[in-house]
């Protein structure tokens, strides 16, 4: 475990307690709980220290992100929207923005990043949300499909095209023409306030668009996801260590055909298979926090490898966990089932299994003459 | 941001700079790259490659290109991100604003 952040580990352990079951089967987390966190800076705690924030390393956020996901992937989804924003804010914004936006961002508001359109999700190059400079103004408009978080929003980073290129502005939830409609029942993560979010000639001052503008789609949208990338690949870490310390301890009490499940030994290959994904996990994950934390080029292939693997890791493990269990965590709520659906998700956000294995295999063509 | 203003200190070479991108990218791109050469418009850079490019240059040249500079401008060709480098690290070298904050 990571030695960093350790009064941040225990304020969510407090915060958190054995809730996370409820807000699954409510659908909802307590806004007050976020916004304290928020407050805290523990929901996007690589944020300088000169910005208000806690100044965390990637490796120690990617700790305390773990631990959250090993509780509730709902409440760690909150946490990479607002580590996405305020990254976004800290790479794109002038220097006004980024005082200001990250300042609100380490006091309690919640921020939420809008990629995803109804004919852009792999294919981001496809997004058609228009910013059009208007004199002080721009106007914004555009749909945004499955935006984690935005929910709970007060600020939303919207990206959308603008001029030749791209640019990332931050948006009032509550300006006219934004309207937020919550996703009915998702199927994982089911608290974690994803939202189609409507924007209908949204008018707002030229200075909340970040750096003024003009970036490159791919370049804005790689940096944004990297991020993500790191936070998912972590969280996913976290649902494989809830699976194995579920599955370890049932199979060691219950007892069928006179023996615990455990000594049973196609369970016992269960177990071995836990630890592994545990363990090679948290291994490619470590490895891309060094990379981000050493400023490497090679961060950005290597938060698609650790998303990859661990996602795979998080679904397989899910899917073990409620065959270990069987009835005892075939409920909804119980961290099985919620690891199962949760995890699912996984596979697809930020990245689908898919799209990451398009890119890893370009990698793999890069190193060949 | 000061953009034309003369060296104050020991320059890198131009040249050095714009040879050191011409190697990086031709060896990562696997195909000859020339200094004007549109490297967007013509698809040669992937998403992915576009970050790296980023973080390269920030490592390479103790730089933070952050916020205005990460216009798409900069990057469009070898030539445009070798000015961006002598500007970034002309306003570092001098101690003056944008340093010191993204650590």
């Amino acid at each position: 475990m990571a030695e960093g952040l350790a009064s941040e580990h225990a304020r969510i352990g407090e915060l958190v307690g054995d809730q996370p079951a409820e807000w699954d089967l409510a659908g909802e987390l307590p806004e007050g709980l976020l916004r304290k966190l928020g407050a805290e800076g523990i929901l996007c705690a690589q944020v300088p220290a000169v910005f208000g924030g806690l100044g965390a390393r990637s490796q120690d956020n990617g700790e305390l992100t773990a631990y959250t996901g090993s509780l509730c992937s709902s409440l760690r989804s909150i946490m990479t929207s607002q580590g996405i924003a305020a990254w976004t804010i800290q790479r794109f914004g002038d220097r006004e923005q980024r005082r200001r936006y990250l300042a609100e961002l380490t006091s309690g508001q919640l921020a939420a990043v809008a990629f995803s359109e109804p004919e852009a999700g792999s294919d981001l190059s496809a997004m058609r949300t228009l910013i059009r400079p208007a004199g002080d103004s721009i106007v914004i408009d555009g749909q945004k499909v499955w935006t984690t978080g935005a929910r709970y929003a007060d600020l939303l980073v919207v990206l959308g095209r603008y001029g030749d290129g791209a640019a990332a502005v931050v948006v009032p939830a509550e300006a006219p023409g934004v309207r937020v409609e919550p996703v009915t029942d998702p199927m994982g993560c089911r608290a974690a306030g994803h939202s189609h979010v409507r924007l209908d000639g949204v008018r707002l001052p030229a200075s909340h668009v970040l750096g003024g503008g003009g970036q490159a789609l791919s370049l804005l949208f790689t940096t944004a996801l990297s991020y993500g990338r790191m936070s998912v690949a972590w969280g996913c870490v976290g649902i494989v260590r809830a699976c194995l310390s579920a599955a370890a301890s049932h199979a060691k009490r219950r007892e069928q055909s006179g023996k615990p499940l455990a000594q049973h030994q196609l369970v016992a290959r269960h177990l071995s298979e836990l630890l592994i994904a545990e363990q090679v996990s948290t291994r490619v994950c470590e490895h891309a926090s060094r990379c981000w934390d050493a400023g490497s080029a090679d961060m950005v292939t290597a938060a698609v490898l650790a998303k990859h693997v661990s996602a795979g890791h998080a679904a397989r493990s899910a899917a073990t966990t409620v065959q270990v269990l069987a009835s005892a965590g075939a409920t909804d709520g119980h961290v099985a089932a919620r690891a199962y659906r949760d995890a699912k998700l996984m596979e697809i956000i930020e990245g689908s299994s898919e799209i990451c294995q398009l890119l890893l295999a370009e990698q793999a063509l890069a190193t060949v003459p | 941001m000061t953009t034309e203003q003369t060296f104050g200190f020991a320059p890198a070479s131009t040249d050095a700079i714009t040879d050191a991108l011409v190697s990086f990218l031709t060896q990562r791109l696997k195909t000859e790259v020339a200094p004007d050469q549109e490297l967007f418009k013509s698809g040669l850079v992937s998403s992915m490659f576009a970050m790296e490019l980023v973080v390269h240059l920030e490592a390479s040249y103790d730089i933070a290109i952050i916020g205005p500079e990460l216009k798409l401008d900069n990057f469009r060709t070898i030539r445009a991100m070798t000015s961006l480098v002598e500007r970034l690290r002309e306003v570092e070298g001098l101690g003056a604003e944008g340093t010191g904050e993204d650590g």
